[in-house]
C-alpha cells in the first residue's frame, strides 16, 4: 500500500501550485482553476488520512467539499461571465471599484 | 388620631394629583376639592394634637415610621413622621391657615384659565411643606425643603406670560438654591460626625457634647445658611419682595405664613446643635434684617411690597428671638404672624380684587367705605402686627423686646424697639393710604363675595386672639399656655433676670407702637406726606429701594456671576469638554483614513492577507505544539 506520506506531499505540492496560481495570474478564468486546484489537494488529503484511519468521515468531507466546489463554480463563472460581458475582459486588477 | 397622621400629608398629594390629571373635567370644583383635603389634614392634625396633649408631659414626642427609603449596608433611612409639640404647632398653622387660604382662593382665582392647575401647585405645596415639618430626619426634611422651594417657584411664575412674573419666579429659586448650597454641605458634615441624620440621634444632647464647639458652630451655621436662603434674611433676602409676582393667595400661604417661616423652623428644630457664637450670629442677622426692611417698608407704594419688607422684617424678629434661645418666642411669633399677615394679604389680594388688580397705594385711599369688611379685619391685622394690646402681635413682640431688655443687651433692645416703631409707622401707612384719606381712586370699588370676606373674619378672630395662649397673668411671657405646650420639644427657656421691670417694658412697647401710629396718621390722612416726599426725595429714593441692595447686587454678583457662567461655558464647556469630544472624533478619523488604504480592491492583495493570516496561524500552532 502506497504510504500515507507521499499522499500528504502530493497534496502539499497540489495546493501550493494552486497558491502561487491564485496570487501570480491576473486572469479570472486561470485563478479560478488555482482555487479548484487547492480545493482537490485538500481533498486528496483529506481521503488519505481518511483510509489510513480506516474511518470514513474524511471522505464524507471530501463528498461535501466537492459539492461546494460545484456550485462554487456556477456562481463564480457566472460572475465572470457576466464581468467579460460588460467589459470585454476578466483581468481582476481592472476589478478594484470596491476600495478606498 | 396619631396612627393616623400619615393621611395629614396624604390628602393634599392625593389632591394635587386628582387635580393634576383631572382638573380639567372638575372645573370649579376642583378649588372646593384641593380646599377639602387640606381640611381634612386640618382636622386629623386637631385630632392628633388633642391626644398628644392628653399625654404626659414627658412623653409628648411620637415616631410614625411609614417604610424604609434607603438602606445600605449599616445605614437605614426611614421615610419616619415626627408628631411632638413642634411639629403639630407648625401642622396647624399650614393646614389651619392653608385651608382658609384655599377657600379664599376659590374666589380670587375664579375665572383664572389655569384654575385647577393652582389648586394642584398649592395642595403640592402643602404637603411637602408637611414633609418637611414632619420628617423624623434631615434628609426627609430636605426632601420638602426642596419641594416648597419647587412649588414656590412654579406659583410666583404662576402667570408665566409676565416676563417679570418669570424673572421673579427664576429670581427666587436661584437665591434660595444659594442658601441650599449651604443646607446640604451642613447636612453633609452631620452625616459625617454622626453617620445618620435621624433627629433622635443627631439633636441628642448627649451626642453632641462629643462634638468641639468648633465643629457645631460650623454645622449650625450652615445649617442657618440654609435658613437665610428660605427665610428671606440678608444677605438672601432680595428675592421675596419681587416674589409677590406670584397671586396674592400664594403670597400669603407660601411668602408670609409658612414656607419662609420653614428657617425659623429649622433653627428651633435644630436647636440642640447651635453653640453661643452660632446663635449670636442667628440673633444679629435677625435683628439686622428686622431693622433694615422695616425701614425698605416705609418706602413702598405697592401694597404687596410693602408687606412683603414687612414679612422680611417679622421673620427677622422671629431669628432675633431664636438666636437670644427664647424658642417658645421665636414660635409663638411664628403662629401669631401667619395669622395677621395671611390675614392682611388676602386683605390685600381683596382690595385688588376690588380694583381691577390695582397695588399702587398711591392710587388708593378712602376704601373702607366701599369695603367694610376688608377694612375691617386689615385694620386687625395691621394693629396686631404695630403691637396693639391685647392683639396677639403684642404678646408676640412684647416677650422679644423685653428678654432683650432682661438678659442686659441693652443697644440691641434699643435698636428692635426703634425697628417696633418702624412697623407700627409703615404698617399703619398702609392703612391710611389705603382705607382713609382722599379717595384717589378713579376706579368704583366693591367689596369681595363672601367666599373670600369669610376667610379673612375667621383669620382676624385669629389675629386678635391668639395671644390669649402666649400670656401668664395677662402678661405676655414665654411661660404662657403655648410656652408650657412647646417646652417638650424646645426646651425650657428661663427667662433672665435684670434690666427694667416688666410693667415699664411693656408701657414702653405699647407707647412706641402708638405714637408710630398717630406719627402714620398725621402723616398720611391728609395729603402732606407729598410735600415731605418731595422734600426728602432723596430719602425716599433709598427706602423705596431699600438701600439700593439689589441695585448692588447687579452691579457686583450678578456681572461676577454672569462672567463666571461665561467662563465655564464657552472656556470649560465649549472648550474643554467639547475639545475632548471632538478630540477623540478627530483621533478616529486620522486613524481611519491611514487605515481605510489597506482596502486596495485587488482580490489579490487579499487572497495574499489570508495565505500570510493562516501561514501566521500555522505558525503559532507549530511553535506552541
Amino acid at each position: 500500500m502506497v504510504p500515507t506520506g507521499y499522499f500528504v506531499v502530493l497534496s502539499a505540492v497540489l495546493f501550493s501550485i494552486g497558491t502561487i496560481g491564485v496570487l501570480t495570474r491576473r486572469n479570472a478564468l486561470i485563478m479560478f482553476m488555482s482555487v479548484e486546484l487547492q480545493l482537490n489537494a485538500v481533498n486528496l488529503s483529506l481521503v488519505a488520512f481518511s483510509r489510513q484511519l480506516g474511518n470514513l468521515d474524511g471522505q464524507v468531507l471530501a463528498f461535501f467539499s466537492m459539492v461546494v466546489a460545484a456550485a462554487e463554480v456556477v456562481v463564480g463563472l457566472a460572475i465572470i461571465v457576466s464581468i467579460f460581458r460588460r467589459r470585454a475582459t476578466i483581468n481582476v486588477d481592472d476589478e478594484s471599484l470596491l476600495r478606498w | 388620631m396619631i396612627d393616623y397622621i400619615w393621611l395629614v400629608p396624604a390628602l393634599p398629594l392625593l389632591g394635587a394629583a386628582i387635580n393634576l390629571f383631572f382638573g380639567k373635567k372638575l372645573g370649579k370644583w376642583s378649588g372646593w376639592l384641593a380646599s377639602l383635603m387640606v381640611i381634612g389634614s386640618f382636622a386629623v392634625t386637631v385630632g392628633a394634637t388633642l391626644e398628644l396633649i392628653g399625654l404626659p408631659s414627658g412623653e409628648r414626642a411620637a415616631v410614625v415610621h411609614l417604610w424604609d427609603w434607603i438602606t445600605v449596608g449599616g445605614f437605614n433611612l426611614a421615610i419616619d413622621l415626627r408628631v411632638d409639640a413642634l411639629s403639630l404647632t407648625m401642622m396647624l398653622v399650614i393646614t389651619g391657615i392653608g385651608s382658609l387660604i384655599h377657600i379664599y382662593s376659590n374666589g380670587y382665582m375664579h375665572g383664572d384659565e389655569r384654575f385647577s392647575r393652582f389648586f394642584s401647585y398649592l395642595n403640592l405645596f402643602v404637603f411637602f411643606m408637611l414633609v418637611l415639618v414632619m420628617g423624623q430626619n434631615f434628609l426627609v426634611m430636605f426632601v420638602g425643603w426642596e419641594g416648597v422651594g419647587l412649588c414656590s417657584y412654579l406659583l410666583i411664575g404662576f402667570w408665566f406670560e409676565k416676563k417679570s412674573a418669570a424673572n421673579a419666579a427664576k429670581k427666587a429659586f436661584i437665591t434660595t438654591r444659594v442658601g441650599d448650597t449651604f443646607f446640604m454641605i451642613g447636612l453633609g458634615m452631620i452625616f459625617a460626625w454622626f453617620g445618620t441624620f435621624d433627629f433622635d440621634t443627631v439633636l441628642n444632647g448627649h451626642n453632641t457634647a462629643m462634638l468641639s464647639d468648633g465643629t457645631l458652630t460650623i454645622i449650625s451655621l450652615l445649617l442657618f445658611g440654609g435658613a437665610i436662603g428660605k427665610s428671606a434674611q440678608v444677605p438672601l433676602h432680595v428675592w421675596l419682595p419681587d416674589a409677590m409676582e406670584g397671586p396674592t393667595p400664594v403670597s400669603a400661604l407660601i411668602h408670609a405664613a409658612t414656607m419662609v417661616t420653614a428657617g425659623v423652623y429649622l433653627v428651633v428644630r435644630a436647636n440642640a446643635l447651635f453653640t453661643s457664637t452660632s446663635l449670636n450670629v442667628v440673633m444679629l442677622v435677625g435683628l439686622f434684617t428686622a431693622f433694615y426692611a422695616a425701614t425698605g417698608a416705609i418706602g413702598q407704594d405697592d401694597i404687596k411690597r410693602a408687606l412683603a419688607y414687612s414679612t422680611l422684617s417679622q421673620l427677622g424678629y422671629m431669628f432675633f428671638a431664636a438666636g437670644m434661645g427664647a424658642y417658645e418666642v421665636a414660635m409663638f411669633m411664628l403662629v401669631a404672624h401667619a395669622f395677621y399677615k395671611a390675614l392682611m394679604f388676602l386683605s390685600a389680594g381683596s382690595v385688588m380684587h376690588g380694583l381691577d388688580n390695582e397695588t399702587d397705594m398711591k392710587a388708593m385711599g378712602g376704601l373702607r367705605k366701599y369695603m367694610p369688611v376688608t377694612a375691617t379685619v386689615f385694620i386687625i391685622g395691621a394693629m396686631a402686627q404695630a403691637g396693639v394690646p391685647p392683639l396677639s402681635g403684642f404678646f408676640a413682640k412684647d416677650p422679644i423686646l423685653a428678654i432683650a431688655n432682661h438678659s442686659g443687651r441693652t443697644g440691641l433692645w434699643l435698636i428692635a424697639s426703634l425697628t417696633a416703631f418702624f412697623t407700627a409707622f409703615y404698617i399703619s401707612r398702609v392703612i391710611f393710604m389705603t382705607f382713609f384719606g382722599k379717595e384717589r381712586s378713579d376706579k368704583h370699588a366693591h367689596e369681595s363675595p363672601k367666599v373670600m370676606t369669610l376667610p379673612l373674619v375667621v383669620l382676624a378672630i385669629g389675629a386678635a386672639g391668639i395671644g390669649f395662649i402666649a400670656m401668664k397673668g395677662f402678661i405676655p411671657s414665654p411661660e404662657g399656655t403655648f410656652g408650657r405646650f412647646l417646652e417638650s420639644s424646645s426646651g425650657v427657656f428661663v427667662e433672665p433676670e435684670g434690666g427694667l421691670p416688666e410693667w415699664a417694658l411693656i408701657l414702653a412697647s405699647v407707647a412706641v407702637a402708638f405714637a408710630a401710629i398717630f406719627a402714620a396718621w398725621s402723616i398720611y390722612t391728609t395729603d402732606r406726606w407729598v410735600k415731605l416726599r418731595e422734600r426728602f426725595s432723596g430719602l425716599q429714593t433709598f427706602l423705596a429701594n431699600a438701600w439700593f441692595w439689589n441695585a448692588a447686587y447687579e452691579k457686583t454678583i450678578v456681572p461676577a456671576g454672569r462672567g463666571l457662567a461665561t467662563f465655564f461655558a464657552f472656556g470649560v464647556d465649549k472648550g474643554f469638554i467639547d475639545g475632548i469630544v471632538n478630540g477623540v472624533g478627530t483621533v478616529t478619523r486620522g486613524i481611519a483614513a491611514g487605515g481605510r488604504r489597506i482596502q486596495t480592491g485587488y482580490v489579490r492583495t487579499y487572497a495574499a492577507a489570508f495565505l500570510f493570516g493562516v501561514a501566521v496561524v500555522l505558525a503559532v500552532l507549530v511553535v506552541r505544539s
